[in-house]
């Protein structure tokens, strides 16, 4: 039944998409984060969906669409960049099946990150890509939601998120993080939405998707959530204009949740004070190192899956009051940390290029924040979106530091959103330009500048 | 039940954002400089706060 549903729906969206070859780009970002062919138990998952929609997406973007005023920014070269880099390591990688099995799907991350700021040419497409990856995000996310207010807290990797086998954003973690880093975007369709205008039914189910995004981290039980949720709280200060009252409210709201949190949820974040008696943090550490001392005999790279070939030794301390410590081994230990995984797997040239890729963005979006904070200018929603993109991103860079989700291809769509709006806004700058030299200058209001 | 409640609400708001986007000519054009003063019937306008 659910397989004839997910038939339906793709074929009605592939429909649609032949009037609109955009939505063609929106099937596949659907199909990419949700993945119904691994929800279902027949028919869909014996089709490459995810191939024929990527190919209609682009044959659409080829055939039907306008590209006279289409722009490629520097990050879209980087990308490019970036992917044919992994290319090589690829080729030249410690563990060729390994790696040939990640590149897989990384070149399709990666180069759909490059081509999406290509089709995002008015603001009503920046804003439908966004919805759509929190309407398919919030199939997973509503579904975690409830079962943790239902279970009480699911514990750690025990929270069936529908899809077992713990990959893409079903993993625990990595929903976590997108989970948090979305909310902010999901607050500026409060304000600023056109296709759902924000009355008071779609800010009432953003408050409720919301508040589900909060409970991902109590479900799953993940450190990495907590402290996601806590650099979120910082950040959101600068938004709003009442400082204090505002704090006050986050320090009440934080000490009211506390009783309700699941005694699984509050051991395990109990763990981050002790870590030197938690061999997850510890192997995390030994991990780290190891790579440390790998790049140093692999500057280049070891290419994907690099991993494989450690071996790690460390000390666990004991807990309680017990002050001795036990040695444990492990090999094949993964990364953890996506500054790692990108040192390990591709080199100090990879990791440059991938901190370039998010650095420039926080910056751009920094740029566009202060160029369009004016709340009556004709761009009064494109300061609050940068800023909504610039945390959002900012949440994922903390959360990667103890997830490896350096090509999480959910991200590489936000990456993608800040390009297309970066694009968008420096056309539309130069079109009100052209304007004023046309006519009289005071008819066009300029934007202000940074 | 839950997964299939909680598949069944994001697929159908999805669905209508779709038929939604349809409907909207600024999805794929908006106006540029050259037709800034172009109001001629067919030509599409930004909506309001674009």
């Amino acid at each position: 039944m659910r397989d004839l549903a997910f038939i339906a729906f793709l074929l009605a969206f592939f429909a649609m998409g032949f009037k609109r070859p955009f939505l063609l780009v929106l099937a596949y970002l659907y199909i990419d984060i949700v993945s119904p062919q691994r929800l279902t138990y027949l028919l869909l998952n014996t089709v490459p969906i995810s191939l024929i929609a990527f190919a209609l997406a682009v044959g659409g973007w080829i055939l039907k669409e306008d590209k006279r005023d289409t722009r490629v920014g520097a990050r879209q070269v980087l990308i490019v960049l970036l992917m044919l880099y992994c290319w090589l390591t690829t080729i030249n990688a410690d563990f060729p099946a390994e790696a040939l099995e990640k590149w897989d799907w990384v070149w399709k991350a990666l180069i759909f990150a490059a081509f999406l700021p290509l089709t995002l040419r008015t603001r009503l497409r920046i804003e439908a890509l966004l919805l759509f990856m929190i309407l398919s995000a919030s199939s997973i996310i509503i579904i975690g939601g409830i079962k943790t207010i239902a279970s009480g807290g699911g514990g750690y990797g025990t929270l069936n998120l529908m899809v077992d086998n713990n990959s893409g954003l079903y993993e625990g973690s990595t929903i976590s993080a997108v989970a948090i880093a979305i909310i902010p975007v999901i607050i500026w369709f409060m304000s600023y939405g056109t296709i759902f205008k924000p009355d008071w039914r779609v800010k009432t189910y953003c408050i409720a998707l919301v508040f589900a995004c909060l409970l991902i981290p109590v479900g799953t039980s993940t450190r990495t959530g907590l402290l996601c949720i806590g650099l979120l709280a910082v950040l959101s200060i600068r938004a709003v204009k009442r400082k204090i009252p505002y704090l006050i409210m986050l320090g009440v709201l934080g000490l009211a949740a506390v009783p309700f949190l699941p005694s699984t949820f509050t051991n395990r974040m109990n763990t981050i004070k002790t870590y030197d008696a938690d061999s997850s943090a510890l192997t995390r550490l030994a991990v780290w190192q190891w790579t440390i001392g790998y790049a140093e005999t692999h500057p280049f790279g070891g290419g994907f899956n690099a991993y494989l070939g450690n071996h790690i030794r460390f000390d666990v301390k004991s807990a309680g009051d017990d002050p001795g410590s036990r040695v444990s081994v492990d090999q094949g230990r993964a990364y953890h940390s996506a500054y790692f995984e990108m040192l390990g797997e591709q080199g100090y040239v990879g990791l440059a290029l991938w901190l370039a890729i998010n650095v420039i963005g926080i910056v751009r979006m920094e740029i566009l924040r202060r160029r369009y904070c004016d709340p009556d200018g004709d761009f009064a929603w494109a300061g609050p979106l940068a800023a909504a993109l610039q945390t959002g991103h900012l949440v994922y860079l903390l959360g990667a530091t103890f997830i490896a989700i350096a090509f999480q291809p959910f991200i590489y769509m936000l990456i993608g959103a800040q390009i297309g709006l970066d694009t968008y806004l420096t056309r539309k700058r130069g079109e009100v330009s052209f304007r004023s030299m046309r006519r009289t200058p005071s008819a066009v209001p300029h934007p202000a500048s940074a | 039940m839950i997964n299939n409640l909680a598949l069944g609400l994001s697929h159908g708001l999805m669905i209508l954002a779709a038929f939604l986007l349809l409907r909207r000519p600024d999805l794929d054009r908006e106006p540029g400089p050259h037709d800034a003063a172009d109001t001629r019937p067919g030509r599409t306008r930004t909506p309001p706060g674009a």
